[in-house]
């Protein structure tokens, strides 16, 4: 199983959870699982040519998937991916 | 700025080059990273703010005051009064942070036309920061604001959020 963090501002479709546990052999099919259960997810990750948000890094273990292989970055039993949007504010 | 005991001494040639960035990016918000070891900056990172390039559903991350302002301007205008930093830019940065042995100080922005104190929208997305940067093995960082409500002599404090509540610490330039 994959453990995946949860960001504030998602846990409005995941039922309030701040972690979740999914199967998946690459982060793409982790997110296909996951908004099997969890529907919406989805759509709050990945834009309209289905590349992930120009806010949002999505983090296997350490490492952010733009710099391993993106969507198809591979996943194994027991890695913990993080959803992290990037600092906003303003005054 | 000199303080006995800063909480962040800043080399002057990267505090005018914070200033500098926010002018360049005047009338919208800049925005931006500092690393460095033991509360001493030593890297800056600029960040592009894509803020005006996120779509009606994207903006829905800021709260609901900020979010009625910003729905309020029209894209090109939406970047006078908030920022949004580029996740990919801003993971660059770590990745480089990393590699060169240095932590993440704090992060940056500008506020153009008000106080350099925190808004509640910074407070708030700072909050949604810390209840995973542990996790993501990042030290706490402060947060630095910039403003340029007087052109003439641009403000800079720094500032600890923790427990929904931003407390402003000191900051040193060094090299002045």
């Amino acid at each position: 199983m994959i453990t995946v963090r949860i960001p504030t501002p998602l846990r409005t479709v995941t039922g309030g959870q701040s972690e979740v546990q999914v199967e998946g052999s690459t982060v793409s099919e982790m997110i296909e699982k996951l908004a099997e259960v969890h529907p919406g997810i989805k759509e709050r990750l990945y834009d309209e040519r289905g590349e992930v948000r120009r806010f949002i890094n999505i983090y296997v273990n350490e490492e952010d998937i733009r710099f391993l292989t993106g969507k198809d970055t591979p996943l194994k039993d027991g890695d913990e991916v993080s959803i992290v949007p990037a600092i906003a504010g303003g005054g | 700025m000199q303080s006995a005991n800063p909480a962040l001494t800043i080399p002057h040639t990267i505090w005018n080059e914070m200033i500098a960035h926010a002018k360049e990016c005047a009338p919208h918000e800049c925005c931006g990273m500092l690393a460095g070891t033991d509360g001493t900056v030593l890297a800056h990172y600029r960040i592009t703010n894509i803020l005006q390039n996120l779509t009606d559903q994207e903006l829905s991350r800021f709260d609901g005051a900020k979010l009625r302002d910003l729905q309020c301007l029209l894209p090109e205008e939406r970047a006078d009064i908030a920022f949004q930093m580029d996740a990919r830019e801003m993971a660059l940065a770590q990745k480089d942070i990393r590699a060169k042995g240095f932590q993440l100080q704090a992060f940056y922005h500008s506020h153009t036309s008000s106080p350099a104190r925190p808004s509640q929208t910074d407070i708030t997305i700072a909050m949604e920061f810390e209840s995973y940067r542990e996790k993501l093995g990042i030290p706490q960082p402060l947060h630095i604001i910039i403003s340029l409500a007087d052109e003439d002599r641009p403000d800079i404090k720094a500032f600890r959020i923790a427990d929904h509540a931003s407390v402003e610490v000191p900051l040193a330039c060094e090299g002045k």
